[in-house]
């Protein structure tokens, strides 16, 4: 081949080829891509998923009926809840400020007959809010108990947020693994593209052998491409290795379609290598380009990503700050898909915002590359 | 026809002034040489020549184009040996020597013919697996040189090509340069050693971002033999630069009283 593109091409590979002889010769550069996902994904996932259980619950019974007490049995018979004595709606307030109990159920008088009537028949749920997450799983786990007995409606004494109800609708025993698994897969892709990319320009720049390349007839998109390509690659089969473990050790399922996740995947791995590209154009030194590619990759897909706070309950300046963060759409799509089903028409918007980033990233980044040392 | 040509080239970095209107031209087939104390601009003005570096002023040519306008017409007819290392340490001589090959899109045959005469002449052939951040110091300059030539580029830019360079093999490349000029390459060397310079077809004393003294080494010899300023015999290019350096520095200091 001889032809423009044919050059091109033969460039990019000859980047790229180059780049895999560096990461063979740097284990480091696995155990980033491979090891590290596999262990944090292992330790957050087990220490934010851990459920609760045997929370101390205070059922306050108005009702004293046959249909009381088998609401009452009903939310016992989980291992998730552990009777704490109580009578009355004022004593199980006391208990929960006490902090003898965490939760109170009330049951008001003339439940069964309102029941019986085949009428809605609230009852009330009081939850002590100051350990949100923990709320939060009550408020799901109470939920599900009562879906489950037999479509009663939960009236929430504080307004719950909206994700919990989404939450509880498509993860009916509300597990918070099913729920976190997704967030982190985007977490950890996000850390290890930006870290891993944002290293290999600001070597070529430590090394001195940007010059050599500025000097040879490399052009930059050809140093950018080839650079992405084997990284890509890699941070593919961390995506492959995350979701393989996920639904193995944390059952996460896989309800919507298995391609369109790792379209989703290619889409956000590529905006973030880019990111990492373009942090290591700008900081042309390898110290100053990790801590900016980890903390401009580790913060907003860590708080901004709808990952841990539902991105309704951000205030609206975060909310919108949201709009630009990938791990957003990433997290969005990887949800919908394992949890709800469905393919790619559920989660087209995510797919057009991902690939709205990642080319806008790549042109910054390509733009930003000056073929300059000074 | 010149294969090289600096016009004017200007280039400030804040306050330090590191090229001030520096013009000199090289000959297709020459060999030229770059001498000046440290700091006094050298690689600055190869880097110019190499499209590196933005200019404040002026302009560089080389094979007859601009190379802030060439592309990679300009590079593909350049080879270029910084000063400092600028290869990759953890890939070994074959290694780095077959990337450069790539990106200059060498067929594979014109790849292991040239890789294996390169490595001949700078006997490099037994360290062919050793990674780079292994060779000696020595090694290391001519595997830069190698990869420098696999294109067989028409204007070779060397930067002190010779510092950290045992006398054999200092001697041996000089050897090696002086075959690539009678083939026809023009090379542009810098050195801090004042020595080197009769060795070059041509040389050029930089001090301070500007050109002191340019010609033939042969007739500058001469005519600083003849002029007043030397008081011996059988002046050295040592003694000649030393004596322009100071006869620089004090119209400096006239000129700023
Ligand atoms: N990137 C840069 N940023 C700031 N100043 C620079 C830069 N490059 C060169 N300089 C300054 O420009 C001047 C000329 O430097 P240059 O490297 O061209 O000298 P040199 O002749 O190659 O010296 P040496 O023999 O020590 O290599 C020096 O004062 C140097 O400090
Ligand atoms: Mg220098």
């Amino acid at each position: 081949m001889t032809s423009r593109q044919g050059r091109f091409l033969r460039r990019v590979a000859a980047m790229a080829a180059k780049e895999v002889l560096h990461i063979r010769r740097d284990p480091r550069t696995l155990y980033i891509a491979l090891a590290l996902p596999v262990i944090m994904l292992l330790l957050l996932g087990f220490g934010l998923s851990f459920d609760i259980e045997r929370i101390p619950l205070v059922v306050a019974d108005g009702d004293r009926s046959a249909a009381s007490r088998e609401l009452a049995r009903a939310v016992f018979g989980s291992r998730d809840f552990a009777a704490v004595a109580g009578s009355d709606a004022r004593a199980a307030q006391t208990e929960l400020r006490r902090g003898q109990a965490m939760a109170a159920l009330v049951i008001p008088a003339g439940f069964a007959r309102e029941l019986d009537a085949g009428r809605d028949s609230p009852v009330q749920l009081l939850v002590d809010g100051s350990d949100g997450n923990t709320a939060r799983q009550i408020m799901g786990k109470i939920d599900a108990i009562l879906r489950a007995h037999g479509g009663s409606r939960a009236g929430f004494a504080d307004s719950p947020p909206l994700a919990v109800k989404v939450s509880t609708l498509w993860n009916p025993a509300s597990r918070s693994a099913l729920f976190m698994v997704p967030g982190v897969a985007a977490y950890l892709l996000a850390i290890a593209a930006v870290l891993l990319t944002a290293l290999t320009i600001a070597a070529e720049w430590e090394r001195g052998s940007m010059e050599q390349l500025f000097a040879s007839p490399v052009g930059r998109l050809e140093i950018v491409l080839g650079k992405l390509l084997p990284y890509l690659a890699l941070g593919m089969l961390q995506l492959l290795l995350v979701i393989s473990l996920g639904t193995t050790v944390f059952d996460v399922p896989i309800h919507g379609s298995l391609p369109m996740i790792f379209v989703a995947g290619l889409l956000f791995l590529t905006g973030m290598l880019g990111q990492g590209l373009l942090v290591s154009v700008l900081a042309r030194n390898q110290l100053v380009a990790t801590q900016a590619g980890a903390l401009s990759s580790l913060v907003p897909s860590l708080l901004l990503s709808g990952m841990l706070v539902p991105i309704e309950n951000m205030p609206w300046i975060l909310q919108a700050l949201t709009v630009v963060v990938p791990a957003r759409y990433l997290v969005h799509a990887l949800r919908t898909l394992m949890l709800k089903g469905g393919g790619f028409q559920v989660i087209a918007l995510d797919l057009l915002a991902l690939l709205a980033f990642a080319v806008v990233i790549l042109a910054l980044a390509t733009l930003r590359f000056k073929r300059r040392l000074a | 026809m010149n294969a090289i040509e600096a016009q004017e080239l200007t280039r400030d970095f804040g306050a330090t002034r590191a090229l001030d209107g520096l013009s000199f031209a090289v000959p297709r087939g020459q060999l030229f040489g770059l001498v000046g104390a440290d700091g006094a601009g050298k690689t600055t003005a190869i880097r110019a020549l190499a499209g590196l570096i933005a200019l404040d002023g002026g302009r560089a040519l080389v094979a007859g184009r601009d190379v802030a306008s060439g592309g990679s017409l300009v590079r593909e007819s350049l080879g270029l040996v910084p000063q400092q290392s600028s290869l990759y340490p953890d890939l070994s001589v074959a290694e780095n020597l077959r990337f450069f090959a790539r990106l200059f899109c060498l067929p594979k045959q014109d790849f292991r013919e040239r890789s294996a005469r390169l490595l001949g002449i700078t006997r490099l052939e037994p360290f062919a697996g050793r990674r780079a951040d292994a060779l000696s110091g020595g090694m290391y300059k001519k595997l830069a040189l190698a990869c420098a030539l696999l294109h067989r580029p028409e204007v070779l830019l060397l930067d002190e090509p010779t510092v950290g360079v045992d006398p054999v093999s200092r001697r041996e490349l000089w050897a090696l340069l002086h075959e690539f000029v009678a083939e026809g390459m023009t090379v542009l060397l810098s050195t801090p050693y004042m020595d080197e310079a009769e060795r070059c077809h041509r040389v050029a004393l930089v001090h301070e971002g500007r050109l002191l003294l340019e010609g033939e080494p042969g007739a500058l010899l001469d005519d600083f033999a003849r002029s007043p300023a030397c008081r011996q015999t059988a002046p050295s290019f040592e003694t000649l630069f030393l004596a322009r350096l100071e006869q620089a520095d004090r119209e400096r200091e006239r000129g700023d009283a």
